[in-house]
């Protein structure tokens, strides 16, 4: 059936995205802002995103942040990945109800909450806070992401596959590295992606977790930021925006030209 | 057996890091303060023994909570601002994810793109960007005074009105997403077919559409109402003084003045609060995946 | 009088509900089920499936032999796929083994039934490999040399014509090549015993009619013991040297599908190959191996031969297939099994025409008739007065 837009879908649309987007679009615009006050418009220019460069603080806290965030979306993918399976393909076990709250609970939980719980936990077992405590907070609430976008994969492709390659001698390792692994590729890198911008943008459980000489990007903006609307903040997060913009249309834009090419070979087939 | 290291590795490492750390919260709040480091008394201490150590705890933090006006106020007021934004969210988002779900069957994806790439810029990032627009000398009365709507200038920033813009704009994606995951599974046949029985289209969707969202609608308000509860960065950016958020409150508490059993009964109560719609959420999802 | 003439014209060209080759029809010897020193390749001993508190499978005994093409038969949720994938290794019975060659494989997992491989209702391709990969996946599997893993996936590819698409994805090829690989990619491993979990289900029907030959050629060339679960009984009739006919989790019958559709043990069975009618009565008369039927219709007597061991006054189903009905205008001259009635209804197919035929009570009577030239004389034709009549040879006792 050929549905068209209705005027009444057109509008909502439009006012929904208009509401969406033109916060950001103000940001960007006025981070090339000559004028240093934000809401004098005097003349384009650059010259914020230069003195980013000689901006050392920021540079260090950039640097954090992205090595924190490489990290533990790694590891975070790894056991959302193994999370996703014991949820989707191992049944019944012991304590599995546990385990689903435990991977759901995460995603809802205020970050204050779980900021401050795990500071508290790295205090009672002494370890040192700073860089690997912020990794591993951040490990743990984004692995449940990573684990609900997996999980939704696994949901919906067809186990017969997976059979398929038992019956044809694969054992069960085998038959996930050779088998659900690249079918499933596409997801495991959205959530790999996911769990990145999450680390990328945290800034209430770093700031509980951190410790001496680890400073998180959004918590050097979240401090500045207290001061007021400076055109610096705008510039790193107009750096930001495009950052994970690229990232976001690319991966689609790579996802969409494989569905497209699947469409062409289905067709090819007839 | 293999199955076994499957389920330990993630299995554990959420016991550690989820679950171990909320009875360390349970156990803070039931501590002192003290001027030491950690800043509370009792440390475990083998020397003392268990009993020792438990005589020690109390719930002196929690009738400490029940006493001070400040902190009930702060809870009611999370709670209503995060109900009252929760219903502007949906009020904002239903006819967009209405909009989306009708659209032409190419455009969809392209729709989604647009609604979750915001998602994925900086929460921080997107609240900073209405600091500019809705401060007296913001872009917003800039624009109305230039063009003569206003005379005077909006006073919205640092009040509740810019606590609700914030979190209806910030959580917006989360609300439209289910939204349309729900509108979309439900055919326009089911309305064609309600207006061939006689009824007008307005009917036909109070009728059909909205009851058949109703799990889309169940969802995004719960995805928008548990977060927002407990949120700090936006009432601490754009609210005032006399915005009560227990987020900022908790924050205030452990990091302006490093009590920390008292911020850990705070937590304790927070979460609490949020069981009931946390326990709603997880049984609807389960729902939802065992209908797949 | 010239519609007696047509009368040996339909029992014969009007057979079954198939007709062609059948490449293991009991005639051509090939009976091993018979044969006391046989021994099964594969046993179900007592096998019992549980989900929950659904019973799948009940109680399931079942032997299979050597170079059968064996069909498990019934609706869906009838237990024959949990059957299949019990065997395969996909579900643990709940009670009861299962024995491949005389060894219990009960406990063994999936990957460690060599002798075992199956193609799956959805092809289960992997979207991933080209068709040479898949093909070549089990035989990597098993650590085999590279050149000879060629030669196998060169060999299978041969069989059922899949080389000019080697190096195809399965999204590339249409659902007739799909269905080649997932056989080829189980065919490939040379396994004893073929499992096919309604291969031919996502065909259209031409297409399937090809297929089911093409299975046929490559069980008989292999000399595979093939297990095939269908819902479809013109295919279960035309590729099975034996059907087991299965109901909510039981097997009601095991045979030939030329016994199965002459002697079918219960109204279920009878129903469910074919169409058939069946009268409903009681015993009133056994004298020299025929049996007398009151029909529950008032005024009709039915005679037939049988074996059946019944007693005076028992209640019992006649089964007729509607072609061994002949219809005439006027009275039959013979005394035996004759009934009247008006015509109901009447199904023009072609080669052969359905009447449909109301003899009191509710009671419909199918009669089936080839529409050859000979067949002469007033058609007939709605609410036209007509009578039937069938030999006693035609009708089977059924007690259940």
């Amino acid at each position: 059936m050929q549905t068209r837009f209705s005027w009444f879908n057109v509008t909502s649309i439009v006012l929904g995205f208009a509401f969406l987007y033109i916060p950001i679009l103000l940001l960007i615009i006025y981070s090339f802002n000559e004028s240093r006050l934000v809401t004098v418009w005097g003349g384009w220019s650059t010259k914020w995103y230069g003195s980013l460069l000689n901006n050392e603080q920021l540079l260090t806290a950039g640097w954090v942040t992205l090595r924190v965030a490489f990290i533990s979306a790694t590891f975070a993918t790894i056991l959302g990945t193994l999370a996703a399976i014991v949820l989707t393909r191992l049944g019944a076990f012991r304590g599995r109800t546990l385990f689903s709250g435990l991977v759901f609970a995460p995603l809802v939980m205020p970050e204050v909450i779980t900021g401050l719980s795990l500071l508290l936990l790295f205090v009672a077992i002494g370890m040192d806070r700073g860089f690997w405590t912020i990794t591993i907070a951040h490990i743990t609430f984004s692995m449940c992401f990573a684990a609900v976008v997996v999980q939704s994969r696994l949901l919906d492709f067809d186990k017969s596959v997976e059979e398929a390659a038992m019956d044809l001698g694969a054992t069960p390792v085998n038959s996930f590295f050779q088998v659900t692994l690249p079918i499933i590729a596409p997801a495991v890198i959205s959530a790999w992606l996911l769990a990145f911008t999450l680390s990328l943008d945290d800034l209430v459980i770093a700031s509980f977790t951190t410790g001496p000489g680890a400073t998180t990007l959004p918590m050097k903006i979240y401090s500045q930021v207290r001061l007021g609307v400076t055109p610096e903040i705008n510039a790193v997060s107009t750096i930001m925006i495009a950052f994970v913009t690229l990232g976001v249309l690319a991966a689609s834009y790579v996802t969409k030209r494989s569905t497209m090419k699947a469409a062409a070979d289905a067709q090819k087939a007839q | 057996m293999r199955r076994w290291y499957v389920i330990a590795a993630p299995y554990i490492w959420l016991l550690l890091f989820f679950l171990v750390p909320f009875f360390i919260v349970f156990k803070l709040s039931l501590s002192d303060t003290a001027r030491a480091m950690p800043p509370y008394v009792p440390v475990y201490d083998m020397t003392l023994g268990l009993a020792n150590f438990f005589s020690q705890l109390d719930f002196e933090n929690y009738s400490f909570l029940l006493s001070d006006p400040l902190y009930i106020n702060a809870y009611i007021s999370s709670l209503k601002i995060a109900a009252v934004a929760t219903l502007f969210t949906l009020f904002v988002g239903y006819p967009i994810a209405y909009g989306m779900a009708r659209a032409p069957r190419e455009w969809r994806p392209t729709l989604m793109m647009l609604v979750i790439l915001p998602f994925w810029t900086s929460f921080l990032i997107r609240v900073y960007a209405w600091i500019g627009i809705l401060k007296k000398e913001g872009l917003l009365n800039l624009f109305l005074m230039n063009y003569g709507i206003i005379t005077e200038p909006l006073n919205i920033m640092n009040t509740t009105t810019a606590v609700y813009i914030g979190i209806v704009y910030s959580y917006l994606p989360f609300m439209i997403l289910p939204l349309y995951s729900s509108l979309e599974k439900i055919s326009p046949a089911l309305n064609e077919a309600a207006e061939d029985l006689g009824s007008p289209p307005w009917r036909a969707f109070w009728q059909v559409t909205f009851p058949l969202s109703m799990p889309g609608v169940i969802a995004g308000c719960l995805l928008v109402f548990i977060p927002a509860t407990g949120e700090f960065v936006i009432p601490d950016l754009l609210g005032g003084s006399e915005t009560l958020m227990i987020g900022k409150t908790l924050w205030s508490e452990f990091f302006n003045n490093s009590d920390w059993p008292v911020s850990s009964a705070v937590a304790v109560v927070l979460l609490l609060a949020l069981v009931v719609p946390i326990v709603v959420f997880q049984r609807a999802q389960q729902r939802e995946r065992e209908a797949v | 009088m010239s519609e007696l003439a047509s009368f040996p014209a339909a029992a014969t060209n009007a057979a079954p509900p198939r007709s062609g080759p059948r490449s293991f029809a009991p005639q051509s010897g090939f009976s091993p089920w018979n044969d006391p020193s046989q021994a099964p390749i594969v046993r179900f001993d007592n096998v019992t499936k549980q989900f929950g508190d659904f019973v799948a499978v009940k109680s399931c005994t079942l032997d299979i032999y050597e170079r059968e093409f064996f069909a498990l038969l019934g609706p869906s949720g009838c237990g024959k796929s949990t059957l299949l994938r019990m065997l395969a290794g996909f579900e643990q019975p709940t009670d009861g083994r299962i024995m491949v060659q005389g060894q219990d494989i009960t406990a063994l997992p999936p990957y460690e039934r060599s002798d075992v491989n199956m193609m799956f209702q959805s092809y289960a391709l992997f979207p991933h490999m080209t068709v040479e990969r898949n093909i070549g996946f089990g035989l990597r599997q098993e650590g085999m040399p590279k050149g000879e893993i060629a030669a196998r996936v060169e060999e299978a590819m041969a069989m059922v014509e899949l080389k000019p698409f080697a190096n195809r994805k399965p999204n590339q090829l249409s659902g007739g090549q799909q269905q080649r690989v997932a056989l080829a990619r189980a065919i490939a491993k040379k396994p004893r015993i073929m499992l096919l979990d309604e291969p031919l289900g996502a065909l259209d029907k031409k297409l399937r009619q090809q297929a089911q030959f093409e299975l046929m050629r490559i069980q008989e060339s292999t000399g595979t013991t093939f297990i095939i679960v269908t819902h479809d009984q013109e295919e279960a009739m035309t590729v099975a040297s034996r059907i087991a006919v299965m109901d909510k989790g039981n097997i009601i019958q095991v045979a030939t599908p030329n016994d199965i559709y002459e002697t079918p043990k219960s109204r279920y069975v009878a129903g469910f190959i074919g169409d058939v009618n069946v009268l409903e009565g009681k015993v009133s008369g056994i004298a020299d191996g025929i049996i007398d039927i009151e029909g529950a219709v008032s005024g009709c007597h039915y005679k037939t031969r049988s074996n059946e061991p019944v007693s005076i006054g028992q209640q019992v189903w006649l089964a007729i297939r509607p072609e061994k009905v002949r219809i005439t205008h006027d009275k039959p001259q013979s005394a035996t099994n004759v009934v009247s009635g008006k015509v109901d209804d009447v199904g023009y197919l072609g080669s052969i025409s359905h009447y449909h035929v109301k003899i009191g009570n509710g009671q419909r009577v199918t009669a089936l008739r080839a529409n050859t030239a000979m067949t002469v004389g007033p058609p007939i034709s709605w609410e036209d007065d007509v009578w039937m009549d069938w030999p006693t040879e035609a009708g089977i006792i059924l007690t259940s």
